[in-house]
């Protein structure tokens, strides 16, 4: 049976987890250290235990160290998500105003994110970019798919009423 | 529109006619636009590269730490049994030297500062050899004569009272319900139920269950029992059977005998017939030794 302790099944739970839970702290603290840090603590922390604590439950195991590490700590951070430029896909079909309008609308969106509730945040950010199904979100927040959908739909809501300045 | 249609709809789990519906409504090019642009969204990028090898790093000292942790057990033992050690070193260095005479035997003890003590049988002397120089100070069960070299207060503490002296020959005998203390040289000083009494050379001060008795003074220079004989001057009969009891290490039993009158003599410490002699003779009681007992009887025995 696959044991943890071995270096190429924990290098592969690493390879599988370490970057979901990177961008899973990111989104709950706006942190790029902590949520590295994170995932630095998560490991080790595997690393230590890897003896009792089996393949399968290896991910829960990362994700809830990951969670509890900084549960009480930076909570009353306020956030200010950066996020990485992506290219225009085809520069030259879009005109000048359409990707100043682009530019706009994500800046209002991007400042409608930094002001959501972080456990809303956290699930958009996961669902819409990381592309998690809720099921997984639930797992990794620990709580149901009903409550997941219920942040979901809350945060689109908030988003598009700032967005739309309502 | 069914309960949080907004997450149903981003999961494609709305059917046809409500997504129809949603579609429908003003704020849906909103949704439509929030939905496509938070998906380009990207968050920092992670070097998964740099933070495996800096796990590595890490796991690596955890490593090292895991292998020094039974040393570190080691050094903690170490640590508790070196503590351990100098603890009881200490503890035995406070430790009183004792010494003592079993019954039917005598110890001769010559102390730090010369001075020698001689215990009679069935008695236990000690003192603390560690605090010997600042103060010379025993504790005395049972009876003991002491030749004290001249020095600081010598002080013999015992259940009933203490006696300090300078320098000087004294016996005290401490036996249960009989303390008596005799000066043979010097001056003794007795502390006794926190009265303090002089005894000059050749007195005696003697309490037999708690009374203060009028004591002649002794003839000898030392006592008796010394040169093996135990002697008595008007003392119950009870103690002097005791006395001999730890003479000749026996049981001794009485049958109508009268054991508070009053006993004057002495008897040997080394043979035991005469001594049984000595003892019923004066006293008009007749005895039978069987073994390891011995039965004093009265004449009215029936």
């Amino acid at each position: 049976m696959d044991n943890v302790c071995e270096e190429q099944v924990f290098n592969s739970i690493f390879r599988a987890h370490s970057k979901t839970i990177f961008n899973y702290i990111y989104y709950k603290y706006g942190n790029e250290e902590k949520a590295y840090d994170a995932v630095q603590e998560a490991f080790v922390k595997l690393w230590e235990n890897c003896a009792k604590v089996i393949p399968e439950k290896a991910k829960a195991f990362v994700y809830k160290v990951a969670n509890n590490l900084y549960l009480n700590v930076l909570k009353a951070e306020k956030v200010r998500l950066k996020y990485a430029e992506k290219a225009p896909k085809n520069p030259n079909a879009e005109s000048p105003e359409f990707l100043m309008e682009e530019k706009q609308f994500k800046e209002k969106l991007d400042r409608a994110l930094d002001s959501l509730p972080e456990n809303q945040r956290t699930v958009f950010l996961l669902n819409r970019i990381d592309g998690k199904k809720y099921t997984e979100i639930a797992e990794m927040e620990g709580v149901s798919v009903k409550a997941i959908e219920k942040r979901m739909h809350l945060a689109l809501k908030t988003l598009r009423e700032q967005i739309d300045g309502i | 529109m069914q309960e949080n249609y907004l997450a149903k709809w981003l999961n494609n789990e709305l059917s046809d006619e409500e997504l129809a519906a949603f579609k429908q409504t003003e704020e849906y090019a909103s949704y439509e636009k929030i939905a496509r642009t938070s998906e380009a969204l990207s968050p920092p990028s992670f070097d998964m590269d740099r933070a495996l090898a800096d796990l590595r790093e890490r796991k690596g000292s955890e490593v090292r730490v895991v292998r020094m942790r039974p040393r570190r057990y080691l050094m903690q033992i170490a640590a508790a049994i070196t503590v351990l050690i100098a603890a009881s070193v200490f503890y035995i260095s406070t430790l009183d030297e004792t010494f003592s005479a079993a019954y039917a035997q005598r110890t001769e003890v010559v102390l730090p500062d010369a001075s020698e003590v001689i215990l009679n049988a069935g008695s236990e002397l000690s003192f603390s050899e560690r605090n010997w120089e600042k103060e010379r100070k025993l504790t005395l069960e049972g009876e003991a004569f002491f030749k004290v070299a001249k020095g600081e207060k010598f002080t013999v503490r015992t259940d009933v009272g203490s006696v300090s002296v300078l320098g000087t020959q004294f016996n005290v005998k401490s036996r249960n319900g009989y303390f008596e203390v005799t000066c043979y040289e010097g001056l003794v000083s007795v502390d006794h139920k926190g009265r303090q009494m002089k005894l000059p050379a050749g007195s005696s001060f003697l309490v037999i269950n708690g009374e203060v008795k009028d004591v002649q003074a002794p003839m000898t220079t030392e006592p008796t029992w010394v040169n093996d004989e135990s002697s008595f001057r008007s003392i119950p009969l009870s103690f002097v059977l005791k006395e001999f009891e730890r003479q000749f290490n026996v049981r001794v039993e009485t049958q109508n005998v009268d054991l508070s009158e009053l006993f004057t003599g002495s008897f040997s410490n080394t043979n035991m017939n005469l001594a049984l002699q000595s003892i019923s003779t004066p006293s008009q009681i007749s005895f039978t030794l069987e073994g390891n007992k011995v039965l004093f009887y009265g004449d009215k025995t029936p």
